[in-house]
């Protein structure tokens, strides 16, 4: 057992035995060279730096192919033939090689089996080839690498374990690297880990102090050493090694010094790394599973009918052999004609054989291709999608698979990430209120259609009267000079001076935002030393020494700076929220109910709020303090608790400023969407790794719930805590439990380990399900997936996942969809996804509009090619009642053999092409007939049977009425006989028409296509019929065929039949469509018939309103507020707070030490200079 | 990035976006009931039509399996008496006119039996020399007789039907003078038959050489290039007796064309009403296996011969289709004043 074994082992979680599973497919597939010279015991990989031959580890390139050139042959029949259907004709065939017992030739399943198995090849070649080409894209990116003591650019999969690699700012990381150098100050730098977690904040790391010196003080080349650490993981927050530098002691190093694949480099110029794990080996490619094999729900039922269908063929068999015995017994001795006499009988597996041969086309052999086809094809119409196209980079949906197309249509659960899939992961300073005047309150207004995008990146907080009223002397000027400093102040913001620019570097985009929105108001922040900030008001420079600062900490909710102001006042900063900074304000504060007032508006429309306060110290009060603060910092242990104690001692007496309001802004139209999809009875979970308060802020921005909406917080720290808090909700909740209620359940990752025990699970989820929005929060990528897990399990109902980051891999891959946001830089969920898309807004119209007909064409499509099978070759069973159940077909062999391949293959295709319910207008503008679909109404067992009971039906007419139409025998007018194949021609030809004007019934749209589908295949049945009729003897096939169609087409019945027989089939179906489109109607068909009557839709357009609301009121989710009386206090029926604040905790670096590290008043020189030699100084 | 774009994006075209222009019908009650009495009204017609032109047609049938001791045949069942030629005596009632036909039929016999079905070589039927000396195993047991290929191999052409049927009539009741009535060998089997499918094998010698080395059926008392003593043409496959058979028929009841009788070019009918005989060599058995054998006389109408099936189906078709559609008015206008919401109405 590998090391990664056990950590999956440990976990109590039900989800991990799926990713062990998952991780061991994928170890067995990288089969590259493990270090398997270590010990079993230890586990230990000892990587030589910069020594490439001592290193013999996994390349760095990574395959996510299907097949190799090699495999492709073995691995492509196995998989074929592992598919039911498959292995089922390949048996047949192998039983018709047996002389005798096929009565319809050797070859007439092989042939179709053979086309069938060379387009479906084609079709894996083409996928596995983009994907191949997709793969080579990644593994050619370049990088610089030391070797040969100088840098080279090489691209990525050649990069080796052990090589020293040099990494931009902006760059993504080739591999799992050893952070040993960095060009920021103690050699930090920062990473964007959003691709791995989803969290908003950078991280920082830091290589070990001892390294960077020995580098800042010789070469690169003299680095010698090796690192000794544990075999590749798939955690990404543990690790540990350790580094032995020649003549140096051992470093040890961990999670802190560890860069990962995946990750992107953020406001750091360049570093430098030592490479430790590669290709498969990367923690990020650990943590990618083979994506499970997906099977739509409609695939399900089918898979299931055909099995019944399999059973139905031996059952039938077996009956047809049963008769054959008994007419066998009763008639065969005494049949002179026959010559049995010198043959021994056959034993009855040769003749239930036989009969299974004769019957087993009842399982339409080109289902599959068709369903391939049409699949394939819809997969085109998605990314062919104009309307899904992202212009801005250029990106249009894909379909990465097309075997979930249907899927689309019927789904009712949709788990979305929150950073980067509904919010662009940006922060704006967008409102504030100062000295209880509203600022930016304006802005929204103006916001539409395309300028949206192109003006929102600019338009951040522009509200002229904010100046106006600062100059023009208004009473709040003061306040307003104060709030401002306050945000150029209170921070840990870096500022880097870029030519006459100054671009700010923040672990906490919040910050970031601020300072950017004070540096717009004027006030620009523009050094910071160890102990000061230096800012710039209206050309004037103001340095405020700092003296402590009080580092922010979610417990505290706060951050608070203390300074000497220059006129060397002692002044306490502090930002923080609402909750927090309200029970430290002194008596004195004003403002205090506006603000109030003012945080409401903006937490109702989502914005993260922070309060803004300050106090002023004296000097002694601060003196005493600082005592304290000293003997708090000494203490080793609990030091965090002790000096969070010890803040509390100072931060008090506020006086309130007023308070800012930062925009995590959406992507565009995603409160639409999201209402939209609501309105379709598609429920909205937010699961995300971010904070709780972030979370409940977007949920309101964008409208998943309002303000009056009651949130149910589950925060418990124990699992007696959480089962109580359950209980006592769903205890309220009384009868409106397990129905929609305008509630919100709000829970993070901690409880939710709780929650999902098995004891409680079934509970929360209750819970859960009557509620109208859930928040989860603080998840981890494992609990995301767990999340999708219990509700795919407990609920029949078909889920969707999407995100757009590493953390969102396995619900995407749990989920019964997985949807990748395409376009932010990290491929991993879109890798994993089964449909990419650009953004949120286009599930819109990937559900309602392609899911919809995708589910109403596959399902129809079905349903139509069981049909036709089944007419056809049902009447194998009538004409067995007549010939003494003799195997005897009434059809001639190959004719049988091309009904699917020729003769009715086009209607399936554009069925399953073109049927549209309605257009897609209607489909956008009432969401309401998603419905319809949703609940697989369409296509269940029942439905199916119905449809094979019409064939059985219609066969039965297609056989016993030409058969009496024949009876007598003498239809022609010379007199003439026929045969039993003039017969067979009949009911063939009529089984063709009937079945492509069945097709034509089926047909709501009719295009081209449709057209050419349905009367070019009557039309090729008579032509085939014309020309295979005078085949023999110029080729050696179908003598029996020889004259039939002069004589079956100057036969006088056959054209009375031509008229009645498929008539006579179909009248009751077009009687009962009539039915249902007149007086059963739903939704669905009263939107067909207003379509059809576009020229009249003016005055039928108030009557749909109508009926359209009345409909919809029977499936949308009552809006009535809630009635609910919650007695257990996790539940807040209070005003939203809007609070919210990302920031760095507990990192290697803390706040303060980050802070006290930076000089840019000193580092603007060597910085530049470092940039323009390229590295030189540290050779 | 214009130049990448163009090559990225794909053809804006109605297909690709799902535009192209269709037609949506929806059908409604009200829009296509006329439908409904329309098929009845055409259905209905068509279906008289045929009914009374199968009703007009002229059609006797004789069962001469001779079951029943009375019948004349009877004593033909015992397999001693070989040859056996009974007569049978029948009334026309009325004339018939025009060309008639002569069928004989069998009931219960399986000529749609795959192993019957089967059991013959269409190659040798055809001509080719190969196959005439060397037939198809699927032939057997009819393959080879005695070490010499059997031509033509097979079940069914061993089974051929050998009864020879002869038809008198008594021109005077008074006078017992019988009446011969010619009966046509020929023009009874389909061109492509005659022509395409059978072939004697190829060669200018006599019929007898060309068949030289093979065997006749083991059933058979001649072989097959002497199946028609009066006509040389009509011997060897394309012997139209022979092929006729060798179509094998659909049902375990059915009827071969026999003979033709022509239509005389004078006024009187072809087989004027009044007594006559059927004279029969019986020598196809049945019995053994129930079957029954027929001799059947009939005239043709455009359409052929008796069938009132089709006629009663279009009859009963119509009749439906014309019911639903009362059917459907009475609901639509019961619907139509229930219902609030006149989106019914066209």
């Amino acid at each position: 057992m590998s090391r990664s074994w056990l950590l999956c082992g440990m976990k109590p979680l039900q989800g991990s035995t799926h990713f062990s599973l998952g991780n061991q497919k994928v170890e067995k597939r990288m089969g590259c060279q493990q270090s398997l010279q270590s010990s079993e015991v230890l586990k230990v990989r000892t990587i030589y730096i910069n020594d490439p031959l001592k290193n013999t580890f996994c390349t760095n390139s990574i395959s996510t192919t299907k097949y190799s050139k090699w495999s492709f042959l073995p691995r492509y029949l196995y998989l074929q033939f592992s598919k039911a259907a498959n292995a089922f004709f390949l048996f047949i065939t192998i039983l018709q090689q047996i002389p005798g017992v096929s009565p319809i030739g050797q070859y007439t399943t092989l042939l179709p089996l053979l086309v069938i198995l060379a387009i479906s090849g084609i079709k894996e070649v083409v996928e596995d080839y983009k994907r191949y080409m997709a793969d080579k894209v990644v593994n050619s990116k370049t990088t610089s690498v030391f070797r040969q003591n100088s840098w080279h650019v090489i691209k990525w999969h050649e990069v080796n374990v052990g090589d020293i690699v040099k990494t931009l700012n902006e760059e993504f990381l080739p591999a799992d690297m050893i952070l040993i150098s960095s060009s920021e100050p103690q050699s930090m730098c920062y990473v964007a880990t959003a691709n791995l977690d989803g969290e908003t904040n950078l991280k920082i790391r830091q290589a070990s102090l001892e390294v960077a010196g020995i580098i800042k003080e010789g070469q690169l080349v003299n680095l010698d050493g090796k690192i000794e650490c544990e075999e590749p993981d798939r955690q990404f927050n543990n690790f540990v090694g350790t580094l032995y530098l020649r003549g140096k002691s051992p470093i040890s190093v961990g999670p802190d010094q560890m860069l990962l694949r995946g990750t992107q480099l953020k406001n750091t110029q360049w570093i430098i790394g030592v490479v430790i794990y590669t290709g498969f080996e990367t923690k990020l490619m650990q943590n990618s599973v083979k994506s499970p094999l997906k099977r739509s729900q409609v695939e399900k039922v089918t898979n299931m009918q055909i099995l019944i269908l399999l059973l139905l063929l031996f059952v039938i068999s077996a009956v047809s052999c049963v008769g054959a015995t008994i007419w066998n017994k009763m008639y065969l001795e005494n049949i002179w004609y026959m010559g049995i006499s010198g043959i021994t009988p056959h034993n009855h597996v040769f003749d239930i054989l036989v009969f299974i041969i004769l019957y087993h086309n009842l399982v339409p052999i080109s289902l599959l291709l068709t369903l391939e086809t049409v699949k394939f094809i819809q997969a085109q119409f998605i990314n062919w999608d104009e309307d899904m196209h992202y212009e801005q980079n250029d990106l249009y949906a894909m379909a990465r698979t097309s075997n979930l197309n249907e899927e689309l249509g019927q789904v009712k659960y949709l788990f979305s990430d929150k950073t980067g899939t509904l919010t662009c992961n940006t922060m704006a300073f967008k409102k504030c209120t100062i000295a209880g005047i509203i600022y930016g309150n304006h802005s929204d207004n103006t916001d539409d259609g395309n300028e949206n995008l192109s003006r929102a990146s600019f338009c951040e907080f522009n509200d002229p009267k904010l100046l106006e009223n600062f100059e023009d002397g208004h009473p709040s000027s003061e306040y307003i000079k104060e709030f401002l400093t306050l945000l150029c102040v209170c921070h840990t913001v870096i500022p880097e001076r870029c030519g006459n620019d100054i671009l700010y570097q923040a672990s906490s985009p919040d910050e970031a935002a601020l300072v950017k929105g004070a540096k717009k108001l004027g006030f620009v922040f523009t050094t910071r030393t160890p102990y000061s900030v230096t800012i710039e008001v209206m050309t004037e420079t103001h340095t405020f020494e700092i003296l402590n600062i009080l580092e922010f900490s979610s417990n505290r909710k706060r951050m608070s700076i203390i300074v000497r102001t220059p006129a060397g006042h002692l002044r306490l900063y502090c930002k923080g929220a609402d909750t927090v900074i309200y029970e430290r304000l002194s008596k004195d504060s004003l403002f205090v109910e506006d603000t109030l007032k003012h945080l409401e508006i903006f937490a109702t429309e989502g914005l993260r709020t922070l309060c803004i306060a300050y106090t002023d110290l004296t000097e002694t009060e601060y003196q005493d303090w600082l005592q304290e603060y000293k003997k708090a910092s000494a203490v080793s242990q609990n030091r965090i608790q002790r000096l969070e104690e010890c803040y509390e001692i100072i931060e008090k007496e506020f006086l309130l400023l007023g308070a800012t309001a930062i925009e995590d802004r959406l992507q565009a139209n995603v409160p639409e969407t999201i209402s939209t999809l609501l309105k379709a009875n598609i429920k909205i979970w937010v699961l995300t790794g971010d904070k709780q308060e972030t979370a409940v802020n977007i949920a309101f921005s964008c409208k998943l719930i309002s303000s009056t909406t009651p949130r149910i917080y589950l925060n418990a720290d124990s699992f007696e805590a959480a089962q109580q808090t359950i209980n006592h909700n769903c205890g309220d909740l009384g009868n409106l439990l397990g129905k929609e209620n305008d509630l919100a359940l709000i829970i993070d990752g901690e409880t939710l380990k709780y929650a999902l025990r098995f004891e409680i699970q079934k509970k929360f989820l209750d819970l859960a399900l009557s509620c109208r929005a859930v928040l989860c929060c603080r998840l981890s990528p494992l609990q995301k997936a767990e999340i999708v897990d219990l509700v795919k399990k407990h609920e029949e109902a078909i889920t969707l996942a999407v995100g757009d980051g590493a953390n969102d891999v396995g619900m995407i891959r749990m989920a019964h969809v997985g949807v990748g946001i395409s376009g932010n830089e990290g491929m991993q969920a879109t890798n994993n996804s089964d449909y990419s898309i650009a953004q949120f807004r286009y599930l819109e119209k990937l559900l309602l509009v392609h899911g919809t007909w995708n589910y109403f064409r596959v399902t129809k499509c079905i349903l139509y090619s069981f049909y036709k099978n089944v007419v056809l070759y049902i009447i194998g069973l009538w004409f067995s009642f007549v010939n003494g159940f003799s195997g005897q077909i009434i059809f001639e062999h190959w004719c049988i053999s091309l009904y699917n391949v020729i003769f009715t293959s086009l209607p399936p295709l554009t069925l399953g092409i073109f049927e549209k319910c309605c257009s897609q207008k209607s489909l956008l503008e009432y969401p309401q007939l998603y419905t319809v679909f949703q609940t697989g109404e369409m296509f269940n067992t029942k439905v199916f049977w119905i449809q094979c009971i019409n064939a059985l039906i219609h066969s039965f007419i297609l056989f016993w009425f030409p058969t009496k139409m024949l009876e007598h025998d003498m239809i022609l007018r010379h007199g003439y006989t026929t045969d039993y194949l003039f017969l067979g021609n009949f009911i063939y030809s009529y089984v063709v028409v009937t079945v492509c004007l069945k097709a034509g019934l089926e047909t709501t749209s009719w295009n081209r296509f449709s057209h050419v589908a349905i009367w070019g295949s009557i039309i090729s049945w008579i032509l085939f019929f014309s020309v295979y009729s005078f085949f023999w003897p110029i080729f050696s096939v179908a003598p029996e065929m020889t004259g039939q169609i002069n004589m079956v087409l100057s036969c006088p019945h056959f054209w009375m039949g031509f008229l009645l027989v498929p008539t006579t089939c179909l009248i009751q179906n077009f009687f009962w469509k009539l039915i249902k489109n007149t007086y059963k109607r739903g939704l669905l068909e009263e939107i067909q018939e207003l379509e059809s009557r576009k020229d009249s839709i003016l005055e039928h357009s108030e009557i749909f309103e109508k009926r359209m609301t009345a409909a919809s009121l029977a499936v949308s989710f009552s809006t009535q507020p809630c009635e609910i009386f919650f007695r257990d206090d996790s539940v807040d029926l209070s005003a939203p707070h809007g609070y919210a604040f990302s920031q760095t905790e507990g990192a290697v670096v803390t706040q303060e030490e980050l802070v006290r590290a930076y000089d840019t008043a000193k580092m603007e020189n060597s910085r530049i200079s470092k940039r323009s030699s390229d590295f030189s100084e540290i050779f | 990035p214009g130049g990448t774009t163009k090559t990225r994006r794909p053809d804006n075209t109605a297909f690709k976006q799902q535009r192209l222009p269709a037609w949506q019908p929806f059908l409604t009650a009200g829009t296509v009931l006329p439908t409904f009495f329309i098929i009845g009204l055409i259905f209905i017609p068509i279906g008289i039509g045929i009914f009374v032109t199968s009703n007009n047609i002229r059609e006797i049938e004789i069962d001469y399996t001779g079951i029943e001791p009375s019948s004349p045949c009877n004593k033909c069942l015992s397999p001693v008496e070989t040859p056996c030629i009974c007569t049978i005596n029948f009334t026309l009632e009325k004339s018939f006119e025009g060309n008639v036909f002569m069928y004989y039929g069998l009931s219960n016999f399986y000529q749609n039996h795959r192993r019957y079905v089967k059991s013959r070589d269409d190659s040798q039927l055809n001509g080719d020399r190969s196959a005439l000396l060397n037939p198809s195993k699927e032939c057997e047991p009819y393959r080879r007789n005695e070490d010499k290929p059997i031509a033509p191999c097979g079940a069914i052409a061993n089974s051929m039907f050998n009864d020879t049927l002869e038809l008198f009539l008594v021109a005077n009741e008074s006078d017992p003078t019988l009446m011969l009535i010619p009966l046509k060998r020929r023009g009874i089997a389909w061109w492509t038959d005659k022509n395409v499918k059978f072939r004697n094998p190829p060669g200018t010698e006599s019929l007898k050489e060309r068949f030289k080395d093979t065997t006749h059926p083991v059933n058979w008392l001649k072989p097959v290039y002497e199946l028609d003593p009066e006509d040389e043409d009509n011997n060897g496959f394309i012997n139209e007796d022979f092929i006729v058979w060798m179509r094998t028929a659909a049902l375990p009841t059915f009827r071969k064309l026999y003979r033709l009788i022509e239509r005389k070019n004078d006024l009187h009918p072809t087989l004027p009403a009044g007594r006559y005989y059927l004279n029969i060599t019986y020598n196809y058995p049945v019995h053994s296996f129930d079957g029954r054998k027929r001799m059947i006389l009939s005239t043709v109408s455009w359409m052929g011969g008796k069938n009132p099936f089709l006629g009663i189906a279009y009859i009963t078709i119509g009749s439906i289709s014309f019911l639903l559609g009362v059917v459907l008015l009475v609901i639509n206008h019961k619907y139509r004043n229930s219902s609030n919401t006149a989106d019914i109405t066209i």
